[in-house]
């Protein structure tokens, strides 16, 4: 920058000070009511819970905060199978809603042609639906008398008394089915954006069409299927609707967990401690997740 | 050009494409020579670009058969052909950093990586990016991401560069800059370029050899100084430059002696008269005009009178509208070699060779 050769009038400095700082301050105001919203509706229940998660007691007797540590540690020890079921679910909803989202994706935006908004409306047309009566269809499809399972046992991949409901397969199925939508959505949006000509200077440059989807079309759509794999992994492992209605209580999550401890049980400060593990649980469920699927090399 | 080689790099036969609702291109033969910087010039919608996309192998042609020396390649895919394309707004890959960008091609043909580093370095030094190596092509200016779409095509050594519209996106200064740069970049690796441009200057400046499209064939094809002297049919000679065009009949074919409409006699090219019927077209460009004032003695062949209506002066030339009797307002560019500056109402003859006549079909 230049030198600055003598201080400017007094008058007008002062009043560009006051521009200045008001300037300054315009992000922050405009930050403001999201701000108060996030610390009254998130850090302090958060606070909140973590506190609840340290007292002991019960309903009628009251809580006391007295550091009690035994809520965790029984997480990690009685409730240790849930913790991994719940993870395990997740990571393999997310998996499989991957593996159908995608081509769906790609077929409805290279594909799709004219109708791509009729195939879109009709990807969301079972949000229209109530989530519960949408799940319980599901006991439907998978009963013991129903053609799935049937079928299955006709070519044999199932023995003869095998049945699927009631098992991990029908609640992993009901939780793939869910959570479609919100995996092939992101994605679609991301492949909408792909120039095509990209795709054209990729075959121009010695590129088979499968090299051209796996060095520009898939790296340029890693955006979308990351959101939409938050958007499923993270629903997915607090779920406790799918293990209800479509499993039994051997294939419990930490949802059922929590929900049992919270309605049934009444046990505030064991179902606190639950949530406050599954919530860090996710987190770094997803930071290892968003890590291997790499997001340095991504454009926004 | 038939005389650098007996094998064109490029050869178009009876190639027709149509598309659901019209012909792009249609019944086209080109042949287009090795180290030839060859522009397929026309206004939109005229079927360059279509030609070009054959010719990379991005479309297929209804009908017709493409050769790169001497090979057929018609039906071949983009990636079987030794051919590589700068893209309309380049469409360089924004996930990857400029070196990748340019590295892409030679990853995909299984180089190995010292080579691909030597290579494409040299290629990033000849058109002076190597700062910008790391960078991602959103964070290069247009000209400069221009540029790397040129090293990304030349650096596997294509047989024939094709270029669609490549310095459509830039201002006038850095085209024109770009232009001469093209130019030199063609004739430093010496292979086959064409350019695909809807501007005739751009055109002019740099090709070896033009073909002027037209609603999906080509009207006219050579030298730019030919197709400019003689563009031979009305569109071309607008589409290239100004010119002055008239009607006229023919009076004595052996002379080339012709007259207006009013009866003014004027002298052509009798050789540029062939075929020509009772009444031609002819131009001539407002640059092989002269002006003089009224009373001038010593005159052309050719004269016109008239009255200005219009003079601006440009600088290295003045631009005179002079409206002539019996054929209306003509263009007339002066150089400003003297001090004769004529005022808009003065009365002027307008005088030119019968060699600047052009006959039009």
């Amino acid at each position: 920058m230049t030198v600055e050769l003598a201080p400017p009038p007094p008058g007008r400095s002062a009043a560009a000070d006051r521009a200045e700082t008001r300037r300054r301050r315009v992000p922050y105001l405009l930050l403001a009511p999201g701000l108060v919203w996030l610390f009254i509706f998130y850090v302090i229940p958060l606070f909140q819970l973590l506190r609840m998660a340290l007292t002991t007691g019960n309903l009628q007797a009251g809580y006391v905060f007295d550091w009690v540590w035994e809520n965790f540690t029984q997480v990690f020890t009685t409730y240790q199978p849930q913790l991994l079921r719940s993870l395990v679910f997740a990571l393999a909803t997310t998996m499989i809603t991957l593996l159908i989202a995608y081509p769906l994706a790609y077929a409805i935006a290279f594909r799709g042609g004219r109708y791509q908004s009729l195939f879109l409306l009709l990807l969301l047309m079972p949000l229209l639906f109530p989530f519960l009566m949408r799940t319980l269809a599901w006991r439907i499809i998978l009963a013991d008398q129903g053609v799935v399972v049937q079928t299955l046992q006709n070519i044999g991949l199932l023995p003869s008394n095998g049945r699927l409901l009631a098992t991990g397969w029908a609640v992993v199925a009901g939780l793939v089915y869910n959570f479609l939508p919100f995996m092939a959505l992101p994605i679609y949006v991301s492949l909408e954006k792909i120039d095509n000509r990209l795709i054209e200077a990729a075959n121009d440059l010695y590129s088979t069409p499968f090299t051209a989807f796996r060095k520009v079309t898939l790296p340029l759509s890693m955006p979308g299927v990351i959101s939409g794999s938050l958007l499923t992994m993270i629903p997915a492992a607090g779920d406790y609707v799918n293990v209800e209605l479509l499993g039994n209580p051997q294939q419990a999550m930490m949802g059922n967990v929590v929900q049992n401890k919270f309605l049934n049980i009444i046990d505030y400060p064991a179902a606190a401690a639950i949530s406050f593990t599954l919530m860090v649980a996710i987190v770094i469920l997803v930071l290892v997740y968003v890590r291997s699927v790499g997001t340095e090399d991504l454009v926004a | 050009m038939d005389t650098r080689t007996d094998i064109p790099a490029v050869e178009l036969d009876g190639v027709t494409k149509e598309f659901a609702d019209f012909t792009a291109v249609y019944e086209l033969n080109l042949a287009i020579g090795e180290n030839t910087f060859f522009a397929l010039l026309g206004p939109s919608g005229c079927g360059k670009t279509t030609t070009l996309r054959m010719i990379g192998g991005f479309e297929d042609p209804t009908t017709g058969v493409i050769r790169l020396h001497g090979e057929d390649v018609t039906g071949q895919k983009p990636y079987q052909r030794p051919v590589n394309t700068v893209f309309q707004s380049y469409a360089l890959f924004p996930h990857l950093t400029i070196f990748e960008n340019v590295a892409f091609g030679l990853r995909r043909r299984g180089v190995e990586d010292a080579e691909v580093k030597r290579r494409v370095n040299e290629m990033l030094e000849l058109v002076q990016l190597t700062p910008f190596i790391k960078r991602k092509p959103k964070q290069l200016s247009g000209g400069q991401q221009q540029r790397v779409a040129l090293a990304r095509a030349l650096v596997n050594h294509p047989r024939v560069l094709l270029l669609d519209e490549p310095l459509g996106a830039l201002d006038l200064k850095l085209r024109k800059e770009m232009q001469i740069e093209l130019k030199r970049i063609q004739q430093e690796v010496g292979i086959t370029f064409i350019h695909v441009t809807h501007d005739q200057e751009e055109a002019m400046t740099m090709a070896d050899v033009i073909a002027v499209m037209h609603q999906g064939r080509i009207e006219r094809m050579g030298e730019p100084t030919e197709i400019y002297e003689d563009p031979r049919t009305a569109f071309v000679a607008g589409f290239l430059g100004a010119s002055n065009m008239m009607s006229v009949t023919v009076v004595d074919r052996g002379s080339g002696a012709v007259a207006l409409n009013g009866g003014t006699r004027l002298h052509i090219d009798p050789s540029k008269l062939d075929g020509g019927d009772g009444t031609v077209r002819v131009g001539v460009r407002p640059e092989k005009l002269r002006i003089y004032p009224i009373d001038e003695v010593s005159l052309p062949p050719n004269v016109l009178q008239g009255t200005v209506t219009d003079a601006s002066f440009i600088g290295v030339s003045t631009h005179y509208l002079v409206e002539a009797d019996h054929i209306g307002e003509i263009a007339v560019v002066a150089q400003n070699l003297d001090d004769h500056h004529h005022r808009p109402g003065d009365p002027v003859k307008v005088g030119w060779l019968p060699q600047h006549c052009f006959v039009v079909a």
